[in-house]
């Protein structure tokens, strides 16, 4: 089957809410991430079965029942707990987190940075929106991306850059894309598939409910891709790059840092009768004679 | 002379004196010998450093029943003073405190390098007193403070008249330290040597022959196994089949993390020090997702913590063990003390219902089998399997015939696990609606056998919904479950003794042993009780329980908490009263408390009993036990 034939497409659009079922507002920043991650899973060429979609609560955790491959669904701010334990026990398994930015950032920020520091061969799409959308409107971590602020507050203090966040904390594969771009978004995931650490693609997928600030429009006048020539692998380059682009009032469009660690390979863990037939305790009664 | 029986306690400053060095070394001497030891009271502090630290160890000729009552034949004080000018004396601490439960003609040894204490009392009860300047000798003589424990074990070998050839401790030196070189052993055979020299010294200037107690090998014809509650649970976890294990550092559950961190990498599996008490649960489950048997361990704080994922594991109907080694509560309660305060936790806790199984174990030995059966009844029920443990049990030690393990060692059966479904198409339902409330289950990566799972309510095929038939359907599938348990798998509690028409001793977790000691005693006075013991706790096996505790003349249940969890559970499901005793004063319950209390609520006493000490003693200065 090739990539990106019409049986191809179809295989993805099986055991999923068919397309009049998905529950987003019209004009949803999250339908371009779903296209964009059918585009990417057809591109690195894996099979609906060898995939874990572990989703987040709120709106962007809906993903995984709008396409095949397997789903699973917790609690709020753990899809990056399930998808590590999975993964420490099927390497071979593809496994992306689909979360927004309340999910990761506020309830799930402690899971995060310990997840970048651990580097397990995940994906987490963070479907950032600036906002509580599904409970209807309140601040979320990342709320007031963008704007001049004279004064803050402790109820809203200045907004958390995930980007900045996970360099910082170790991740190895940083990069953000524009759900308002699927195709370069696909671009992006694909490659955030095949990277072999945690790989965060920080993805701003506007909420046209109720983040009436940040919209597509706002997005597509205050992005730019990150210029060709940036080194990947130099840490120094990301900061400046992202300096930059602050200084410039501009977002970073592309991967921003890429430095793939050193790792020991696991082999599957056992699972089956024949796996775990026969366990010899010896070794374990000699600590005890 | 009372001849391979007695109860030993070593006592000292916590880490600075290594108070279980000389209890660990003496237990394994002992069981090589073909001696029983149980020692269930590591008594330790949650502080590093500094706190009274006490280990009593029972060595008996025949498996003991339990640890008895809180008197001791032999108390040995490895205090020293560091500073002889202060007024608390450190090296009167364990006197202070264990003193007064010396049995008539028992032995004290104590450390009397800086300052000798006053026992008059005591050897007016006819104790035996040996000041023995063990760090001294290390120190001026041996040049090695390390090995003042060395010599107090000496000293005692030679008390006890127990391998005075050093046939086993120069063996069991050899195993440990001759990696080290010659050196290391002859150095510590000599520290034993002037140990017994000096009991030698003290035994001919008081004329006396002998203590009173010795200890005889027995020949023994398996090798046997002296290990922990915890260690058990986590050799059984292995043998079971768990290839996943994650925890966060708490006492007293992280002895298994640290056994499994050691063994289970050996066996293919995978161990995971969350960074937090969520972390590690939430990995615990998606490595359950991904196929293997997986399992997480805590104590009541960690516990509480990983709530919200109980209720996620049972709605996804993910098959998860969760080992709870309960200690004192509430809040950081006593984290070294041990408790039976989580049963409701365990039970109940959570929004919304699940179906959940609750076992607990009451010895070490059960600790082992019941580990066997908690992760098949996940697999088989794809449900929270809680595994319940106490502080007594974790850090208890007890010698078990290395046949015990391996004839309860059960093979492996995946229950249910869908290896290939349907590979062309799209009809695999992960939650299919059966008679049974069990669903074939896939593990992700099965072709053909793709599932949506979720938290959220779902319908058969795990795609959310909250159609009212639909939500229906699917809980009362997997509240199903736990019917199917309680025809196929529910066990009735242990029944000891004839229950028709005696007072009924009910009891779980470590509380077993005192009340099966308990039951003895009060035979021995004509009363004749009968002992019922719960493993299986929930689903409550209501068809198996009522019509035997109906038999019954009075339901006493003996439990180590404040209310009586298990009391209530069972007035609350049978529709029986029933009278409690209840200790929590953070020691474990004694044979006596449990004796005396029966005896307080059949002569018409209150319903309730609450054992343990009123009020402290005469207020003596000693060392705090830490915060």
């Amino acid at each position: 089957m090739s990539v990106a034939s019409p049986e191809a497409a179809r295989l993805w659009e099986q055991n999923a809410f068919p397309r009049h079922r998905i529950q987003w507002c019209p004009g949803c920043g999250d339908f371009g991430v779903l296209a964009a991650l059918k585009m990417a899973l057809m591109r690195i060429g894996v099979m609906p079965h060898e995939v874990l979609l572990v989703g987040g609560i709120g709106c962007s955790g809906q993903t995984r029942n709008y396409l095949n491959g397997n789903g699973f669904h917790g609690t709020h701010g753990g899809p990056l707990g399930y998808a590590l334990g999975a993964k420490m026990v099927a390497p071979d398994l593809t496994v992306i987190a689909l979360a927004g930015d309340g999910d990761t950032l506020a309830i799930g920020m402690e899971s995060f940075i310990h997840v970048c520091r651990r580097d397990p061969a995940v994906t987490l799409i963070l479907m950032n929106n600036g906002v509580y959308g599904l409970t209807r409107g309140q601040d979320s971590p990342t709320t007031g991306l963008g704007k001049i602020m004279e004064e803050h507050t402790e109820e809203h203090p200045p907004f958390v850059d995930p980007a900045r966040l996970a360099i910082t904390a170790g991740a190895t594969f940083v990069a953000q894309s524009f759900s308002g771009d699927p195709r370069h978004c696909a671009d992006i995931y694909a490659q955030a598939f095949r990277h072999p650490g945690f790989a965060m693609v920080n993805d701003f997928s506007p909420c046209v409910t109720y983040n009436k600030f940040n919209t597509a429009g706002w997005y597509r006048e205050h992005s730019e891709h990150v210029p060709e020539g940036h080194d990947v692998s130099d840490k120094a380059a990301a900061w400046a790059l992202l300096d930059d682009f602050d200084r410039r009032g501009k977002l970073p469009l592309g991967i921003i840092y890429r430095a793939p660690r050193r790792k020991k390979a696991h082999a599957r863990l056992p699972i089956w009768e024949e796996e775990l037939a026969g366990i010899d305790p010896e070794p374990m009664f000699s600590v005890f004679r | 002379m009372v001849v391979n029986n007695l109860k030993l306690l070593v006592g000292g400053v916590q880490l600075r004196d290594a108070v279980t060095t000389v209890t660990d070394i003496l237990g394994k001497l002992f069981v090589r010998a073909g001696l029983h030891v149980l020692a269930m009271e590591r008594g330790y502090a949650s502080t590093i450093y500094g706190a009274h630290q006490f280990d009593p160890m029972v060595v008996a000729a025949t498996p003991p029943l339990s640890y008895g009552d809180d008197r001791t034949d032999v108390l040995v004080s490895l205090e020293h003073d560091t500073n002889p000018d202060s007024p608390i004396k450190p090296n009167r601490d364990t006197i202070l405190r264990h003193g007064k439960n010396l049995k008539e003609g028992g032995v004290l040894i104590y450390d009397n390098s800086t300052e000798t204490v006053e026992v008059g009392e005591l050897q007016a009860r006819g104790v035996k007193v040996f000041p023995l300047p063990a760090r001294q000798i290390a120190q001026r003589e041996l040049k090695m403070e390390v090995t003042k424990n060395t010599i107090v074990t000496g000293a005692l070998l030679r008390l006890l008249e127990f391998d005075m050839d050093y046939a086993l401790f120069g063996a069991y030196l050899e195993g440990r330290f001759l990696s080290k070189g010659r050196g290391v052993v002859d150095i510590n055979l000599e520290a034993a040597r002037r140990g017994r020299a000096a009991v030698e010294e003290i035994l001919s200037s008081n004329g006396w022959d002998s203590v009173g107690y010795r200890l005889e090998p027995q020949p023994s014809s398996v090798p046997n196994l002296l290990l922990t509650g915890n260690e058990a649970i986590a050799m059984g976890s292995i043998l079971a089949g768990c290839r996943f294990y994650s925890g966060y550092p708490i006492t007293p559950a992280t002895s298994i993390l640290e056994f499994l961190e050691k063994h289970l990498p050996r066996y293919g599996g995978r161990v995971l020090q969350g960074q937090n008490e969520r972390e590690s649960i939430r990995a615990a489950i998606g490595a359950s997702i991904a196929g293997v048997r997986s399992a997480v361990g805590s104590s009541g704080p960690g516990i509480s913590l990983k709530v919200e994922e109980f209720g996620l594991a049972g709605a996804t109907e993910t098959p998860l063990v969760i080992v709870d080694t309960q200690r004192a509560g509430p809040a950081t309660g006593m984290p070294t003390k041990s408790e039976q305060g989580d049963l409701a936790m365990a039970i109940y806790a959570g929004h919304g219902e699940i179906p959940r199984i609750v076992l607990s174990a009451g010895t070490i030995e059960e600790c082992y089998s019941l580990a066997f059966e908690a992760f098949d009844l996940a697999d088989k029920y794809q449900c929270p399997v809680f595994l319940l443990s106490d502080l007594t049990l974790t850090d208890g030690r007890k010698n078990l015939p290395e046949t015990y393990f391996t004839e309860n060692q059960k093979p492996v059966v995946r229950h249910g696990l869908v290896r290939a479904a349907d590979p062309g198409g799209d009809g695999y339902k992960r939650f299919a609606i059966t008679e049974s409330g069990i669903s074939p289950r896939s593990i992700v990566g099965t072709p053909g056998a793709i599932f949506k799972v979720s938290g959220t309510e779902h319908d058969e095929t795990g795609l959310i919904t909250t159609d009212p038939p639909k939500r229906k359907a699917i809980f009362e599938k997997r509240m199903r479950k736990m019917q199917t348990y309680l025809k196929e798998d529910a066990k009735p509690p242990q029944v000891f003794g004839s229950p028709d028409g005696v007072p009924l001793l009910i009891g779980w977790g470590s509380t077993k042993m005192p009340l099966l000691d308990a039951q003895a005693r009060l035979r021995s006075e004509g009363m004749e009780t009968c002992v019922i013991y719960f493993t299986h706790i929930w689903p409550f096996p209501v068809h198996l329980v009522a019509p035997l505790l109906r038999q019954g003349s009075v339901l006493i249940v003996v439990e180590q908490n404040y209310s009586g969890q298990l009391a209530d559970v069972i007035q609350q499901e049978c529709l029986i009263e029933t009278r409690r005793v209840l200790k929590y004063n953070g020691r474990p319950f004694y044979t006596a408390d449990i004796a005396g209390g029966v005896r307080q609520v059949l002569a018409g006493g209150p319903g309730v009993v609450r054992v343990g000490e009123e009020a402290p003693d005469a207020a003596v200065e000693t060392v705090p036990e830490g915060d």
